[in-house]
């Protein structure tokens, strides 16, 4: 057995899981390897250690703190229960992030900066939107006269027809 | 009464039924945390927090459960992660109280001062541990649980459990066998 292998077991060998062949060749190896044994020896005395604290009485502050706690939640139950639904949770989320983007904007020392580069784009954006506005008006205008053309062409092809069925 | 009885109680609104219940858990679960964390003043404050945590999760507890493996879970996830948020490892832990020595009467005076400095060495030893191998001596030593329960509050394979309780084990006994060897 290695001494890695000795320390693996240690656990089993103490709390009694190992079989009777495995349980002989770790005291084989305690007995022919010193530090082994000796680790053994303060592993043991380790265990005996944790397994002896005892277990320490609450104060009966805390018990009372404890006993008190729905009688707490019961007094800021009606006015603020509603604010802890988990369902709220992305409104207060996505609200801290727009403050924090509100706060870079009005409390920041940029923060002329930052409004001038929004006005900015946002007198861009509406340019842009104007430019595809009028654009539009222009396709519409040119669909209106297309259609004209084509409704009087049908006009006067249709009396064409209409003198070749008479002859 | 029965335990899953008194959680319907609790749901129900009866304060006798949370008191049954703080009766009932309170010392344990203030034990684990004053195990964890070595401070009476701060596990005080760490086990109403986690009474806090548990009024209000009360309402999600499956009754297929077992209820003492799950308030564990709540407790140990509870104190990881305070130790992650605070890092009060870097803090002292209480000093043993050497009262306890008196709870072991049955061996002559020798032995027991030899067993309450191991016990002195073995207690400032648990924060050399890392919360995960600190966790795990402490159920299975300190609260006396069995692999299982371990494995089911923990939220490990079993070999994994027992593979940690036996290095936090040895972490312990290399902590004894440094400072024994300065004292001596």
């Amino acid at each position: 057995m290695t001494c890695e292998r000795f320390e693996e077991l240690l656990s089993a060998h103490l709390e009694g899981e190992l079989g009777p062949a495995e349980k002989l060749e770790m005291d084989a190896h305690a007995a022919a390897c010193a530090a082994c044994g000796r680790l053994l020896s303060l592993f043991r005395e380790t265990h005996e250690a944790l397994t002896g604290f005892p277990e320490v009485e609450p104060s009966p502050e805390l018990m009372a703190r404890l006993h008190a706690i729905p009688q707490k939640k019961a007094f800021f139950r009606p006015a603020f229960d509603f604010l802890l639904r988990p369902d709220l949770q992305p409104v207060f989320a996505a609200l801290s992030v727009f403050f924090i983007a509100l706060s870079f904007v009005f409390l920041m020392p940029q923060g002329n900066g930052i409004r001038k580069a929004l006005d900015r784009q946002l007198h861009l954006g509406y340019g842009q939107v104007e430019k595809l506005y009028a654009k539009a008006g222009s396709v519409t205008d040119e669909l209106g006269s297309l259609k004209n053309t084509v409704v009087d062409s049908f006009k006067t092809l249709t009396p064409a027809k209409d003198q070749g069925k008479k002859r | 009464m029965e335990l899953n009885e008194i959680i319907r109680e609790c749901l129900g609104g009866r304060q006798e039924a949370w008191e049954t219940l703080m009766n009932m858990y309170a010392k344990r679960v203030f034990n684990m945390a004053y195990q964890f964390c070595g401070s009476r003043q701060e596990a005080e404050d760490l086990t109403q927090e986690i009474f806090l945590k548990l009024y209000h999760s009360l309402a999600k507890f499956d009754f297929q459960r077992n209820f003492t493996a799950w308030l564990l879970a709540l407790t140990k996830n509870y104190l990881i992660d305070e130790y992650r948020r605070t890092k009060w490892e870097k803090t002292q832990r209480d000093e043993f109280d050497e009262r306890v020595l008196s709870q072991t009467s049955l061996v002559g005076p020798e032995e027991s001062l030899d067993r309450g400095e191991t016990r002195a060495i073995i207690w400032e030893g648990l924060n050399n541990l890392s919360t995960e191998m600190r966790m795990a001596v402490i159920l299975r030593d300190l609260q006396g649980k069995s692999y299982d329960e371990m494995a089911e509050i923990l939220g490990l394979p079993l070999g994994t459990v027992k593979s940690r309780v036996n290095r936090a084990r040895l972490a312990l006994a290399e902590v004894l066998k440094d400072k024994k060897g300065v004292l001596s």
